[in-house]
């Protein structure tokens, strides 16, 4: 049951930030509602193809998140034109074998969670501050890295990393549940002027 | 030596010597009245004759004496001969004797400088023993000291990188903090901005509810200046028809009664009052008209004003739940201000963020150093571990030695005693050997025996000196062999040396390249054997169509909405058949509304039924088929949409063995990829698609083939 808790309140931070990451690029300001979660203020996005995106990728990904068989998520950015990614957000998730194995529960407080939930939250806020600006109209995938003996689901296929060539490299802060440790790291497209200056 | 002669000689004097004498000792002539008075009373009896024949035989006696004193001197003279014979052998034999001393001495020399080279030795090699014993207390010390130094140095790197940390948190929270400031006063800034849109709209609005009602004044004045107009025209009109009136009075008075006259002028004055009346009448009616008209503004305008006062309200809300936030903001900036040491004001805080960026830089710098030098220790530490190994088993090679010269030195000793005890026996040997020479001449075959001894002795020791000798080279030769050891040992110790170094800077290179992979993994990098990477399908790309047919429609409510905006103005133009058309496109918008939601609706009901009947479809094509098949949508660079179809077997043995296809206006073709371009496959390839141009033959095939594999082998 506390596994179930924890998956689900690693599901809200992930399909936030998610919907953070999309308020600043893809859709327009009126599809979005602010609503208070973990203590901040949070846009969330009301448009109905994404909002049902998010939550067939949420169920299927706490399906993984209970069974520990999640390694990553990946949030890409892609250019609509020509495919170029542009942003990867990576969210590593380390599992506890032990609690998903015997169902041990480590001690942490729901606060401390929620103090690390809102670190973050304000770290992929303040994002904007140093990363490229995206002059260009995007769309955005969602990348799972799961173990190889998963099986896969028919609303799911294989894909390539999409990774970025040379990238620049930012890590978040990471936090941690009582089952998973979540670390954040973003990496984009290094600007051209940079390494013409350079 | 005359007087005393020996008794032996004595007994041959007698046993050579005349009878006659034999009963008569040999007296001095001073001594004999004395030996007569004692020994022979009777001689005083003698006579003359006797006395004369006493004379002649003393005479006789005399030169018999005298005689025999010849014979003894020459018999003592060859004795005497015999002694010095003696003698001189005697004094042979002790100069042999002193030589075997000397020998012995020399012997005992030899030893003695034996002795004290081992002991040399000992104690050099004690004095090595206990230096090395010493160096490897100094090396252990200077061990401790190192371990000591290393461990400062990393409880130093550890509070380094604590303070690192903290810097950096320090740093992100300021910079947080710092992007939070420039968000609130961006958002500040938006709001001021649309405060200072919203006054001037606010104006223009007034402005022109300003100019509505100069012109509302312009026409209703207007409106009175035609009222007049047509009053002052009744008003003529009244006039002339009360001036005709005057004259048909007139007529009237001539031709009819004065009683109807005043009669009839009496109703038409009253008629005149009611019409008076009724202006009046008309008067407040507009007056009032003006005022509703006025009031309705008025409302109107109070109503704006409520509203706006409402927006307010609850934009004064938000600003005082902001001015909450920045007040705690503030105070927590102050607060972190407060902890900051060494800051007074917010201008320092920038100069505090070069200072402590240039903290973070020197400490990473000492991190660096300290790292360096902690390696350097370990280095060190290493060497000298190294170093005192090799001093411990030098120290066990050198007790070793120690016990080696030990029992060399008992062994010496025990020759020592040897020695002594032939000393001893040697000088036992001279004594007997004195004895017998102050006893009187010794035999030569016991001469013989001594000096065979001697030699024999003498012989004994030169074996012990070539023993001894041999010792000491053995000796040399093992303390050679030492050396040599030790000198492999350093060329060893030298190699391992050299090993370390290279498997030090081995390691430095392992560790940057576990940074540059840990790097990579960060990035996003994976290992194929344990990690999948997957994606959602296309759900957003249906999605897309829904949203393309969506905006459509939304277009086309825009342009409805213009021809609305349109209508409006024609109505506004032309009045009354405007509201029919206003109200009729209004119906027909709300209609457009309600079918554009049940549209949706519908949408949303054929999307989840396509997800489950594609999903169905997929399912039962891979299991009729045997191929998981994946759809993409593709743009060439020259903008043509391709479609793209990836096989997967699933008997398929690898995850590489996919055939990829392209779809392109009814036309199908297979892409050359890694699997594809294999020798087997290719053949097929050619026979199946290219020759007889059919894929569904080179699909079967390739399941049979797969399958087989599977299942045969």
């Amino acid at each position: 049951m506390a596994s179930k808790i924890a998956a689900a309140k690693d599901i809200i931070t992930l399909h936030g930030s998610a919907a953070i990451v999309s308020e600043f690029f893809f859709y327009p300001e009126e599809s979005f509602v602010k609503v208070k979660k973990y203590g901040l203020p949070m846009l969330l996005i009301e448009d109905e193809s994404v909002k049902s995106f998010m939550s067939n990728l949420t169920s299927q990904i706490s399906e993984w998140l209970e069974a520990g068989k999640l390694q990553r998520v990946v949030l890409v950015i892609m250019s609509k034109a020509t495919g170029e990614v542009l942003e990867r957000w990576n969210f590593r998730i380390e599992t506890d074998k032990e609690v998903v194995e015997k169902g041990v529960s480590r001690e942490k407080s729901d606060k401390e969670i929620m103090r690390e939930i809102q670190a973050i939250m304000r770290q992929v806020a303040s994002s904007i501050t140093y990363l490229p600006c995206l002059d260009e109209t995007c769309v955005f995938d969602v990348l799972a890295y799961t173990d190889a003996d998963v099986a896969v689901p028919f609303t799911w296929i294989d894909s390539d990393p999409k990774l970025i060539a040379n990238p620049q490299m930012v890590k978040l802060h990471a936090f941690d549940t009582k089952i998973h440790k979540v670390d954040t790291l973003v990496s984009y497209k290094n600007d051209e002027w940079d390494e013409e200056d350079a | 030596m005359i007087v005393r002669t020996p008794p032996p000689k004595k007994q041959r004097s007698d046993d050579g010597g005349s009878p006659a004498t034999a009963g008569n000792p040999l007296v001095t002539y001073e001594d004999s009245p004395l030996q007569t008075c004692h020994d022979h009373s009777d001689q005083y009896l003698c006579t003359y004759q006797c006395r004369q024949m006493v004379k002649a035989d003393v005479l006789d006696a005399l030169s018999k004496a005298e005689r025999q004193a010849r014979e003894s001197q020459t018999k003592l003279q060859t004795l005497n001969d015999k002694f010095t014979q003696a003698d001189a052998e005697r004094k042979q034999f002790r100069d042999k004797f002193l030589y075997s001393e000397q020998e012995l001495a020399a012997a005992k020399g030899r030893e003695k400088v034996l002795q004290e080279q081992l002991l040399v030795e000992i104690t050099n090699s004690q004095d090595r023993f206990t230096k090395q014993l010493q160096s490897s207390h100094t090396l252990e010390v200077n061990l401790q000291n190192e371990m000591n130094l290393r461990k400062k140095a990393e409880s130093s790197l550890a509070t380094a990188e604590e303070k690192a940390k903290l810097f950096e948190e320090k740093l992100s929270q300021l910079s947080a903090s710092v992007d939070r400031e420039k968000k609130r006063l961006n958002s500040d800034i938006a709001h001021l901005g649309k405060e200072a849109k919203l006054s001037v709209s606010r104006i223009g609005a007034d402005l022109e509810r300003m100019q509505c009602r100069a012109q509302n004044a312009e026409t209703e004045s207007g409106l009175l200046r035609s009222q007049l107009e047509h009053l002052k025209h009744k008003f003529d009109e009244c006039l002339q028809e009360k001036t005709e009136l005057a004259m048909k009075l007139a007529s009237f008075t001539s031709q009819a009664s004065p009683s109807d006259n005043s009669v009839l002028v009496k109703h038409l004055q009253e008629e005149l009052k009611r019409y008076e009346a009724e202006v009046r009448e008309a008067r407040k009616f507009k007056s009032q008209n003006f005022d509703a008209e006025l009031l309705k503004e008025k409302l109107l305008e109070e109503k704006s004003r409520r509203e706006r006062a409402e927006s307010e309200l609850s934009k004064l809300q938000q600003l005082q739940l902001s001015m909450d936030k920045l007040e705690n903001e503030l105070s927590s900036w102050k607060s972190l201000l407060n902890d900051i040491p060494g800051v007074a004001c917010p201008d320092d805080i920038f100069m505090k963020f070069s200072t402590l960026q240039k903290e973070v830089l020197d400490s990473t710098v000492k991190i660096g150093e300290a790292s360096t030098r902690s390696k350097q220790l370990e280095v060190a530490l290493d060497a000298t571990q190294l170093g005192r190994q090799n001093a411990e088993t030098e120290a066990a090679l050198a007790k070793e030695k120690s016990e080696a010269l030990k029992s060399d030195v008992k062994r010496i000793e025990v020759m020592l005693s040897l020695v002594t005890e032939e000393r001893e026996q040697l000088k036992a040997v001279l004594s007997e050997f004195r004895k017998s020479n102050s006893g009187g001449f010794m035999s030569g075959a016991t001469d013989g025996a001594l000096v065979q001894g001697l030699q024999s002795s003498l012989a004994k020791k030169e074996n012990y000196l070539k023993d001894l000798e041999n010792d000491l080279s053995q000796l040399k030769d093992v303390n050679n062999r030492q050396r040599n050891e030790i000198e492999l040992l350093n060329e060893k110790l030298v190699n391992e040396a050299r090993k370390i170094k290279s498997l030090e800077r081995d390691s430095d290179r392992l560790r940057s390249e576990i940074s540059l992979l840990e790097s990579k993994l960060g990035h996003g990098d994976f290992s194929a054997a344990n990690t999948k990477v997957l994606r959602m399908v296309n759900t957003l790309g249906v999605e897309n169509e829904a949203k393309q047919t969506i905006e459509a429609l939304q277009a086309e409510l825009q342009k409805t909405r213009e021809r609305l905006l349109a209508v409006e103005e024609l109505k506004s133009q032309s009045g009354d058949p405007g509201k029919l058309v206003d109200s009729h496109i209004t119906g027909k918008i709300s209609q457009l509304k309600e079918q554009i939601a049940t549209l949706e609706k519908r949408e949303e009901r054929y999307k989840t039924v396509f997800a489950d009947r594609i999903s169905v479809f997929r399912r039962a094509c891979c299991e009729l088929f045997g191929y998981k098949i994946v759809m993409d949508e593709h743009q060439r660079p020259n903008g043509i949409p391709i479609t793209r179809f990836t096989l997967q077997s699933i008997y398929a043995q690898s995850d590489d063995e996919k055939l990829e296809f392209e779809y392109e206006s009814g036309n199908t073709s297979i892409l050359d990829n890694q699997y594809a371009s294999q020798g087997e496959i290719a053949k097929q390839v050619e026979i199946f698609i290219r020759k007889f141009n059919s894929i569904p033959a080179f699909t079967a095939n390739l399941t049979m083939e797969s399958f087989n594999r599977r299942t045969l082998y």
